[in-house]
């Protein structure tokens, strides 16, 4: 590779430079958000749930008894009819197989994050990718991925899950990657592909070119980081998608999982509570509540950086 | 006009072959092939499966194997289901594809009004409370967890209430003793409903173009006495309660079916008129002493439509699949109903053939969208 | 006749609310103008040219507010009206040509229905009546009646511009405000159209508010010259004067950014230096910091008047006389 040396040696400081440029728009980006109602109705809910995915583990190690309060294998030895009503042991009540539902319902809020988390990191990385790829080449190798793109967005994606699952045995990993590959094709490729051709016709693409960078680095040093405020936005939106998935998939009973929201309410449809919803509101509520609470308030994020990214919709 | 539908009609064709390799390539990638499934069934000799490879041309080169599957793609055979044996997928299909088209064009239809109305609205009044209840109700209805959703509406309408029943498509007491297919006669109630929007539809073009005084009293005259004229046909022919007991079954999952779709369309005719309100036509408007309604409606409107017509093509893969979610929660036995029951029964042929149809019913809803936006876009002129 | 000259704008003021704080764009302008009369309004872009024709009009955009002030448009003033009685004045007594021509025209509809369009608020005559008037204006303005039935996009730039001319002429206002409305265009054909809509409006003795920061254009076009810098109007006369003899330093670096008319030689003083940042303008005299005739008063306090007949300036310090 051709690289001058000056730009090396002036790279730390440039580096710096950088550092505070985005920290400064960090900072006013994040007075911007807290602006919005709605991105903060959906950041506390997003975090009401990460303090329940947290404290999982520390209840498990010290106040709840393992053989209990196991969210897959424990059982209410102190009920004796099961499912039991919510009790100052129980919070939410057990479920047909005498499991503790406030357990599962926090059991389940790890895998939640932990899914959405993998399935958006997978989406951006390859949306980003072949997003700036198309835009920097164009021609030929532009019009294949795009129409590609094309068609994984036509594409009902909980159809094509529900035929893969049928198909092969998809646990949560699977799943994840699985949502990626689809969305990261799809839909996130075309949103970034067109912000990347209004960074690709920018001078300093051009400068860069000049000085002798070769296509990977200007796609990955130049293109890519101009791409990130997209598709950390982007990323909200794919976690939706990835846990609304889940619990659907999860609900029909086509996932190998231990637990998961929908296979909560699953559980509660095999065992014919599920149209009692008076009488046994807690095996319905709880685990249907969260699912479209923490869907939402990603979704509620979503849009909230979508008013501050796109300037279109900024007020005046 | 007609260069440009061929065109996207060539394209189509071309987006549904590649679906097919797709389909095909995720079918073909496990290990083993299909005579695995009954590889562990300790009563099937070991010759028995080779002869089974042999039926299924299993030890044909690939690309034969490849070729045949495509040829029988476009015939529309895709085998014996497991499940519905020996009725063929094709056939179970057929019975269910018109289902799923008259849940699915209903909700869609009215969910795109309802949508676009709203979001008509929060765009015009922005930043009031209305704006904060509407959006916060929208995304929750939107990413609502669907089955949950339904089974609300069900407990809710079906359950308490009791005026609708709880789910299937019909009320197997009441069509015992029938004296017509249950089939038949969705199909003439589709044929009705078909004819019935095509009048109201002409009535609504000729009379603004027309620009007569008083449109809107004889396109509301139009649609009731066209209405009172179908019910009255329908009356006579006798299956009446027939149809009748359809139509009930129809309502609740096209209600929910709307009301979980119609936030998309909202939220995006709302982000859409706030970019169109920016255009200078819209100033012009204003300065031409149009009133607000005139400038809302005719103009901001109008332009911001087409956007959310294209978006169309992301929503519909979202309705499908809130159609395939809602459709097994009401136990409809449609496209998506079939679907999951033979994704859960591990009735493959079926399981892939129902969503080869789903694929194909969502292209062509894509190419409907298409012709529509060529009718609302005059500088589009291929 | 009524005694009133046909549009008199008195201490105008207008704010925009910002996120980053409240924005004086329009800054108690006075104003008037006879029937048949031409004013050229000119200044910088962002010195709020455009804020006070949208002003004129009360279509400024929703975070902006007429504080104080009025304009009488023969005596009647615009800004106590309701928003009703505001709607039939528009375009029936003041028309707008528009900053953007292009995009004025709404894209989905024919160029001829957005005319009726126009012209079915302010009259109750026939269909047939006003595809004849539309017809008459293309001929106006020279343009073919077969495009009447066409779609935006089938016209070009300077065909946009004339039907945007026809649009504003249709229901033979008083006042017609143009806001820059040929910067898009090509020199030739920004110079064609100038002149044929110059002598359409003396035919129709309409009044003219033109707004321009190019002072040739002004230059050609107007009877009066007003100047604006920074919401507020700096200079006033008739064009004479205000070419021949500027006052304020402002009038002469915008006039000394063309070459003179006259083939004199002059030293091509370009203006140094940003307009100011209006959340935040100079203290005193807004355009001391620029000024290169600017001394320590001109900084503290605001100018005074300087009056030469009915041509004056904001100066602190006129070139003699």
């Amino acid at each position: 590779m051709a690289v001058d040396v000056a730009p090396q040696e002036a790279a730390p400081s440039i580096r710096k430079v950088r550092l505070t440029l985005a920290m400064r728009s960090l900072r006013e980006n994040w007075s911007l958000f807290l602006g919005t109602r709605i991105g903060v109705i959906g950041l506390v809910i997003i975090i009401f749930y990460l303090v329940l995915a947290l404290a999982h583990p520390i209840l498990m190690n010290t106040v709840w008894e393992e053989r209990v309060y196991d969210p897959v294998v424990g059982y209410a030895f102190d009920e004796t009819r099961q499912p039991a009503p919510p009790s100052w042991n129980h919070l939410l009540g057990t479920d047909p197989l005498g499991r503790d539902v406030l357990s599962q319902l926090m059991h389940s809020a790890r895998t939640e994050f932990l899914l959405g988390l993998l399935a958006a990191v997978v989406t951006v990385t390859i949306g980003t990718t072949v997003g700036a790829v198309a835009a920097y080449y164009g021609g030929i190798i532009d019009t294949i991925l795009m129409r590609f793109a094309d068609l994984m967005v036509m594409m009902p994606g909980i159809s094509i899950l529900i035929v893969l699952s049928a198909l092969i045995g998809v646990e949560h990993f699977e799943l994840a990657l699985i949502i990626g590959i689809l969305s990261g094709f799809g839909g996130a490729s075309i949103l970034l592909k067109s912000q990347a051709l209004s960074v690709v016709v920018k001078p300093y693409i051009e400068a860069a070119r000049a000085a002798g960078g070769g296509p990977l680095h200007i796609i990955f040093i130049h293109i890519v980081p101009n791409l990130l405020p997209l598709s950390f936005l982007y990323m909200m939106f794919t976690v939706t998608g990835a846990i609304f998935s889940e619990a659907i998939l999860s609900f029909l009973g086509l996932l190998d999982v231990r637990m998961s929201w929908g296979l909560m309410i699953h559980t509660t449809e095999a065992a014919g509570y599920l149209l009692q919803v008076g009488a046994y509101w807690w095996l319905i509520f709880p685990a249907s509540l969260s699912i479209t609470l923490l869907c939402t308030s990603f979704y509620l994020v979503g849009r909230a950086m979508d008013e501050i990214v796109n300037p279109r919709l900024r007020r005046l | 006009m007609a260069r440009y539908l061929i065109s996207r009609t060539l394209q189509i064709l071309l987006t549904l072959f590649a679906f097919i390799c797709i389909v095909y390539f995720i079918v073909n990638a496990q290990p083993g092939d299909i005579s695995n499934v009954y590889a562990m069934n300790p009563e099937l000799p070991p010759d028995a499966r080779e002869r089974l490879q042999n039926q299924f041309g299993l030890n044909e080169p690939l690309w034969k194997q490849f070729l045949v599957y495509v040829r029988n793609v476009f015939t529309g055979s895709f085998g014996v289901s497991f499940s519905f044996y020996p009725r063929t997928v094709a056939d179970v299909i057929a019975e269910r594809l018109p289902r799923t088209v008259a849940l699915f064009f209903t909700a869609t239809v009215f969910s795109f009004y309802l949508g676009f109305l709203l979001g008509k609205i929060i765009a015009w009044r922005r930043g009031g409370w209305t704006e904060y209840a509407t959006t916060i109700g929208g995304v929750t209805l939107y990413t609502v967890f669907t089955p949950w959703f339904a089974l609300m509406m069900i407990w809710l309408f079906a359950f308490k209430a009791g005026w609708f029943p709880i789910g299937k498509f019909l009320d197997p007491v009441l069509w015992r003793d029938a004296p017509i297919e249950a089939n038949t006669l969705f199909g003439r109630m589709m044929l009705t409903a078909l004819a019935l929007s095509i009048v109201v539809f002409v009535v609504f073009v000729i009379t603004t173009r027309l620009r007569i005084a008083g449109a809107r009293l004889i396109q509301l005259g139009s649609i009731v006495a066209s209405v009172a004229v179908m019910l009255g046909a329908w009356r006579l022919t006798g299956h009446g309660h027939l149809a009748w007991d359809i139509v009930k079954h129809m309502v609740l999952p096209v209600l929910t079916l709307t009301l979980i779709s119609f936030a998309g369309t909202m939220l995006l005719t709302r982000n859409s008129m706030l970019e169109t309100m920016r255009e200078d036509f819209v100033l012009a408007a204003r300065a031409k002493g149009l009133p607000e309604k005139a400038v809302r409606d005719k103009h901001v409107a109008r332009n911001a439509l087409l956007p959310v017509v294209t978006s169309l093509v992301f929503s519909l893969a979202f309705a499908v699949d809130g159609g395939v979610i809602i459709e097994s929660v009401f136990s409809w036995p449609g496209m998506g109903q079939t679907l999951v029951s033979a994704a859960v029964a591990e009735d493959l042929p079926l399981a892939v053939g129902a969503f080869v149809f789903v694929g194909i019913f969502v292209l062509l809803a894509h190419l409907a969208v298409d012709v529509i936006y060529v009718f609302l876009d005059p500088r589009i002129r291929y | 006749m009524s005694g009133y000259p046909l549009l008199a704008v008195e201490d105008l003021t207008m704010h925009y609310q910002t996120r980053a704080g409240e924005v004086c764009a329009v800054d108690g302008v006075s104003l008037s103008l006879e029937r048949g009369q031409s004013l050229g309004l000119v200044g910088e872009s962002g010195c709020g040219k455009s804020s006070l024709a949208l002003a004129l009009l009360r279509l400024q955009p929703e975070n902006a507010q007429i504080l104080r002030g009025k304009v009488l448009l023969d005596g009647v003033d615009l800004v106590s009206l309701s928003e009703e009685e505001m709607r039939k004045y528009r375009w029936n007594r003041i028309a707008m040509v528009f900053q953007s021509a292009m995009n004025a025209l709404d894209p989905v509809y024919r160029v001829g229905d957005q005319i009726i369009e126009a012209l079915e608020q302010h009259s109750n005559a026939a269909r047939q009546d006003m595809v004849e008037r539309v017809g008459e204006l293309y001929k106006l303005v020279n343009l073919s009646p077969n495009f009447i039935q066409r779609y935006p996009h089938e016209y070009s730039g300077g065909m946009k511009q004339r039907a945007i001319i026809a649009m504003a002429l249709a229901c033979e206002p008083d006042l017609i405000i143009a806001d820059e409305p040929t910067t898009a265009l090509d020199v030739i054909v920004q110079d064609h159209i100038l002149r044929e809509f110059g002598n359409i409006r003396k035919e129709l003795n309409m009044s003219m508010l033109y707004i321009s920061h190019d002072m040739a254009v002004i230059a050609e076009v107007s009877d009066v010259v007003a100047v604006m810098y920074a919401g507020k109007i700096v200079e006033y006369g008739t064009a004479e004067e205000v070419f021949n003899k500027p006052i304020h330093p402002y009038t002469r670096a915008l006039m000394s950014a063309f070459p003179s008319v006259t083939g004199e030689k002059h030293e091509l003083a370009t203006l140094g230096g940003e307009p100011p940042n209006p959340l935040d303008l100079p203290t005193g005299c807004h355009f001391h910091p620029r000024c290169p005739f600017a001394t320590e008063v001109c900084a503290e306090q605001e100018p005074p008047t300087v009056r030469r007949g009915d041509h004056w300036a904001d100066c602190w310090n006129p070139p003699e006389d």
